[in-house]
């Protein structure tokens, strides 16, 4: 018989999520480390100057959380299809949507009341998500075809779409390097609080607690959780286990739409390419590690706002801000094999006869 | 007595927190066929998987011919020629016979594939051809495949795991057959499980009973051994409660006419012009090797499948096109045949799945009340002794008894006016049997129409007040019971209608 | 001088497409064993930079293109520890992947921005403006052959060998595949490395010879490319050069789109060959009852002692 046997835990630690990521966390620190030093460069240094240009002050933390929105958004929208075990890899082409969608409705829209507008002008990106996500949606509820290869693929439709807009009908004639949309006018700004965070983050929290709601405590929820726990346990309990996953479906492509909305209004102010940096993805990532939790992906989401911030700054010391790429996603790495002691175990095995 | 080939020492199992095997010790003759006996749940699966190296023990050692295994896994297992056949078969439903039969290593017939195929098939009474693909098999085939799975594989000893559980028994009886040969021509070590004493005492030369994970008899000699002492062995002290059948019958509360249902999507057998009749107080059985449609009518009566022509009339009312809601509303009850992945949703908590069968009872709007159905858990599990001591665990981690309990409770808490119950007791220990039959027979009481789907005969006869057996989607034949017994049931079962 | 033009996309075509069609080849392995590697993008980007900072540094072409290949193996077998040992999920695992090979394949590659390749992939024969299609064969590089020596030993080693059955059970039915005595773990694990090496090459191939240089991201989306063609092949090497073929010649034909004169935008057009797998994906899906040629396993742990 074999030395060592693995076991399922049957009773899993419930903030086991939690500490992976922690335990996560140190492990891209010291990976990160130890490129810093192949680099030349002192890690401490490195990190305590991160740390203080991201979250050091009023200023850098509204800048880090501004940057956190739209990977809390898509989260939660990823975590809402997740309720029925859908996967949507698509997240980042419907951020692209929604600034797309909302980008449409500006410039075929006489503004009177430019609060009033700001707030069509998100209703529209959600609905630009959620008419992104629409085709996989029905392709998956009427013929069960596979949802995680078409909305990854509806990416690049969305991003064609996107570059060719931008180079082509709405391309600025004043944004000579880069091709990108014309900006939309300041009065759509989204408005800020503590001088730099954006009402964007607002928008984010109130969609947590909203989401939070419907996944835990509303009919929906319940409706959502039996369906992705067995689609035969639903017929059975006359639940429309398809109607249910379509419209969770609308509703998780929403909010990415709705992240790219927010994104737009209160940080790039024009589509173009840069419109998402790949939030998209990391976001599928951010709702994977936390269990689908809202209030954890809206935890983690911030941490890596303020990791990718933290990044990007160090690049005046002569440092690649993929170094937080890198330690973003060993971070990652580390917080899945730490799962794995969470919900295994090694037991070892006893020979006495 | 033939020489030991195999022995088991001290093998200690648990999964989570149940035991599932204690310090057992098991042995195997040479060329003999042992029956492990047992009833559902007494860890005989769990065994056979582990001499087949896929549960690892926490404790115990094995030894081959006197010498001791030192790592084992499916691979080393068959090498040192232990193959099994599990009771949820173990073919790529996508490949031919013949890539399911030589992909092993262990294969011996990798130069000489056409004569072996020939000889076994001829053994096995098998016609098809060896290019055919495994789904295209019908499920007495693919067993019959597995078993020439561990021939091809050199395998000398072979754990069949309730291989009759799908078989007619005209099927069974053919297996013995083949079985006695291989042992007896072939040498080969067999170990039957099984719950049936019938089949332990005609396949086998010794016996061996496991119950609640503890070996209670060894090598007892099948011809010194008689069926009653096997019961005491396997079930301890029981009290097989008769029946009381003087129960009252009422009005019409279930009628089904002419239904016929067409499956579009498979070669699944179609219902046709099936009609019965289900009275107040009293329980229909209907009788049939699964797959014969039983699942079918069931669904068409619970409003689950909504694609057939005929008509479903419950308490007078036809709701032929009505779904499943409209059939809760005239309180009725369906108790699944898959009780984990219909019943209940796996990897749901129990107290979701509590609530399946009346979560709008607590709803308020698009609010859900957790402390309601909190309330709803905490009745269920006192009136119904359920076993469940953390609602927010998933509802796998309970037993199978907990949860046909969990289910039965849900559905029956409410007095439904009728009920349809398709194997409520498969799988299930004697007393959680026991427990199970008395909740339903105290719903015949309480005037409820029973449509009671088995295929397990004692249970039909113990407890119906007709039977009916189902065949390839027809009603082939009605039994009131003076007149039925189980030999022309059973031939009714397997098409040969006198 | 249309000769000339058409050669030339031919050519384009044909180059575009051994890339796609390499790493998609690698994946289809990976995926006939029940693995799904959302990584490939990562994993070309390590064994482009890898090979490129070899041959920069050596000049030796046979020992750039096998660092390429080792280490993107050896890159995607992190993928491999941690769904295969931990039993991890992979969409998400792949997913981290992708993000750790375009960062880290950046900082390695930092100093080599702009940096002159000292060597390059000989052909059969020289030629720089091939007229007919013999030449455009002999001008091509010795990866083009040897990823048609790919195509049809991969095809033949799936359907014909013990081998490719089961690595193909594996991934039907890994729990069918473990109790005939297959090892599992092994068979996918090893499918991964090879997938993530395959990688590798189609990353060599592109700093060495199809744009040689270096630059961050320089991958531009290949690797999402492949993962669609493996589907559009419906897991099958010959389909899937085909379909290599077209998303390669899509790629050749939009630059020169406005030189022919067309009024279309190069971008929409770009968008097509993503529109026609997923069309075809939903056509297979209906017509075929679901059966897309997926393995049947693909996605899902395999842990012996689940019950």
């Amino acid at each position: 018989m074999n030395k060592y046997l693995l076991s399922k835990k049957i009773v899993i630690n419930e903030l086991s999520t939690f500490y992976s990521f922690l335990i996560g966390l140190s492990i891209g620190i010291g990976i990160g480390s130890i490129i810093l030093l192949t680099q030349g460069q002192n890690p401490i240094e490195v990190f305590s100057l991160m740390l203080r240009l991201s979250v050091g002050s009023v200023k850098s933390i509204s800048t880090s959380l501004n940057k956190a929105i739209p990977l809390i958004l898509a989260g939660l929208g990823i975590s809402i299809i997740n309720s029925v075990k859908l996967w949507n890899i698509g997240a980042e082409g419907q951020i692209f949507m929604g600034g797309i969608a909302l980008n449409f409705l500006y410039i075929n829209t006489e503004i009177s009341s430019p609060n009033l507008m700001i707030v069509y002008l998100l209703i529209t990106s959600f609905i630009g998500g959620a008419v992104c996500i629409l085709f996989p949606a029905i392709a998956k509820v009427l013929f069960g075809v596979n949802e995680i290869i078409t909305t990854l693929l509806f990416n690049y439709i969305i991003i064609g779409l996107t570059i060719y807009l931008v180079n082509g009908p709405w391309k600025d004639p004043g944004s000579l390097n880069f091709p990108a949309a014309t900006y939309v006018g300041k009065e759509v700004y989204l408005p800020t609080v503590f001088g730099r965070l954006s009402y964007g983050f607002i928008i984010c929290f109130l969609c947590t607690i909203g989401v939070h709601y419907l996944k835990e405590k509303s009919v929906f929820g319940y409706e959502l959780r039996i369906s992705g726990g067995s689609a035969l346990t639903a017929i059975y309990a006359g639940i429309n286990a398809k109607q249910k996953a379509f419209i969770a479906m609308l509703i998780g492509g929403g909010l990415a739409g709705l992240a790219g909305g927010v994104e737009l209004l209160s940080q790039t102010h024009r589509v173009s390419t840069g419109l998402s940096q790949g939030f998209g993805y990391t976001a599928i990532i951010v709702a994977a590690i936390t269990g689908m939790r809202p209030f954890g992906i809206f935890l983690v989401g911030s941490l890596f706002g303020a990791l990718t911030i933290g990044g990007s700054v160090i690049q005046t010391m002569g440092v690649s801000s993929y170094i937080a790429d890198v330690i973003q996603a060993t971070t990652l790495f580390g917080a899945l094999i730490a799962q794995f002691f969470f919900t295994y175990k090694i037991i070892k095995v006893s020979e006495d006869v | 007595m033939n020489q030991i080939i195999l022995e088991a020492k001290n093998i200690t199992k648990s999964f989570g927190n149940t035991n599932a095997l204690k310090n057992v010790d098991f042995y195997l003759y040479e060329s003999t066929i042992h029956g492990l006996l047992g009833e559902n749940g007494a860890g005989k699966s769990s065994l056979m998987n582990i001499l087949s190296g896929i549960y690892q023990p926490e404790n115990g050692s094995l030894y081959i011919d006197g010498e001791k295994v030192k790592k084992l896994n499916p691979d080393i297992a068959s090498k040192l020629g232990i193959g099994m056949v599990h009771q949820e078969f173990r073919l790529i439903d996508n490949f031919s016979i013949k890539d399911n039969l030589t992909l092993s290593k262990a294969n011996i017939y990798t130069n000489s594939f056409h004569e072996g195929y020939e000889k076994y098939s001829d053994i096995f009474s098998l016609t098809v051809n060896y290019s055919t693909p495994i789904s295209e098999l019908s499920v007495g085939e693919k067993q019959k495949i597995e078993i020439m799975k561990l021939i091809f594989n050199n395998n000398k000893i072979m754990l069949l795991d309730e291989p009759t559980a799908v078989l007619t028994p005209q099927e069974t009886n053919q297996l013995k057959i083949s079985l006695k040969k291989l042992s007896k021509e072939d040498g080969k070590t067999i170990v039957l499980i099984t719950h049936k004493l019938k089949e332990i005492q005609e396949f086998t030369d010794y016996i061996f009973v496991l119950k609640d994970g503890v070996m209670v008899a060894k090598d007892l000699e099948t011809k010194n051994v008689t069926k009653n002492e096997l019961i005491t062995l396997m079930m301890g002290e029981i009290k097989q409660s008769e029946i009381r059948k003087d129960n009252q019958k009422g009005t019409n509360k279930l009628e089904i006419e002419n239904i016929s249902f067409e499956n579009t999507h498979s070669n699944v057998p179609t219902l046709e012009n099936l009609s019965l009749k289900v009275r107040a107080g009293e329980i229909l059985g209907i009788a049939g090797v699964s797959g014969n449609g039983q699942v079918e009518l069931a669904n068409i009566i619970s409003g689950i499948e909504r694609e057939y022509s005929g008509k479903v009339i419950v308490n007078g009312k036809n709701i032929s096109n009505q779904g499943v809601s409209s059939r809760k509303n005239l309180n009725l009850s369906y108790i699944p045949e898959n009780r984990l992945g219909v019943g209940l949703a796996p990897g749901v908590s129990i107290i979701d799945n509590s609530a399946v069968k009346d979560y709008y009872k607590a709803r308020f709007g698009p609010h859900l009340s957790g402390n309601k159905m909190l309330n709803y858990l905490n009745i269920l599990i006192k009136q119904f002794s359920i076993k469940a001591p953390n609602p927010k665990a998933e509802v796998s981690t309970l037993s199978g008894g907990n949860m046909q309990k969990l289910l039965m409770g849900r559905e029956l808490i409410s007095n439904p006016e009728v009920i349809i119950a398709a194997q409520p007791t498969r799988g299930l220990d004697v007393n959680a049997v026991e427990a199970l039959h008395d909740l339903i027979v105290m719903q015949r009481d309480k005037g409820a129409a029973v449509m009671l789907i088995s295929e397990d005969l004692d249970e039909l006869f113990k407890l119906s007040d007709r039977i009916i057996v189902m065949y390839e989607g027809r009603i082939v034949k009605e039994f009131s019971m003076d007149e039925a017994d189980i030999e022309s049931v059973g031939l009714a079962m397997a098409g040969l209608n006198e | 001088m249309f000769d000339i033009q058409l050669m030339g996309l031919l050519n384009a075509t044909l180059q575009a497409a051994t890339l796609l069609f390499i790493a998609a080849l690698g994946e289809l392995i990976t995926e006939k064993s029940g693995i799904l590697n959302l990584g490939v993008e990562g994993m070309i980007s390590i064994g482009a930079v890898t090979g490129f900072i070899t041959a920069v540094n050596t000049g030796n072409i046979f020992l750039s293109v096998l660092v390429g290949i080792l280490s993107a193996s050896l890159f995607s077998s992190l993928h491999a520890f941690v769904t295969i040992i931990l039993k991890q999920d992979q969409t998400v695992s792949g997913l981290i992947l992708t993000i750790l090979g375009l960062s880290l394949s950046a900082l390695m590659g930092k100093q080599y921005v702009g940096k002159k390749l000292p060597v390059k992939i000989e052909s059969l024969g020289n030629i720089d403006e091939p007229t007919n299609i013999i030449e455009v064969f002999i001008s091509q590089n010795y990866i083009f052959y040897l990823s048609i020596f790919l195509m049809i030993s991969t095809a033949y080693l799936l359907k014909k060998t013990m081998f490719g059955r089961r690595l193909e059970a594996v991934g039907e039915d890994s729990r069918a595949a473990d109790s005939m005595g297959l090892n599992v773990n092994k068979t996918q694990f090893i499918a991964t490395c090879v997938g993530g090496g395959l990688s590798g090459l189609a990353g060599v191939y592109l700093t060495l010879s199809y744009v040689p240089y270096w630059t961050d991201n320089m991958t531009s989306g290949r690797g999402w490319i492949a993962l669609a063609l493996v589907i559009f092949g419906g897991w099958k090497p010959y389909r899937t050069a085909i379909g290599a073929l077209l998303f390669g010649f899509l790629e050749a034909l939009v630059p020169r789109l406005q030189t022919y004169g067309f009024e279309l935008s190069p971008y929409l057009v770009k968008i097509t060959p993503y529109a026609i797998t997923i069309i075809i994906l939903v056509v297979l899906t209906i017509y075929k009852g679901g059966r897309t040629g997926a393995p049947s396993n693909i996605g899902i742990p395999f842990f012996r002692e689940s019950r």
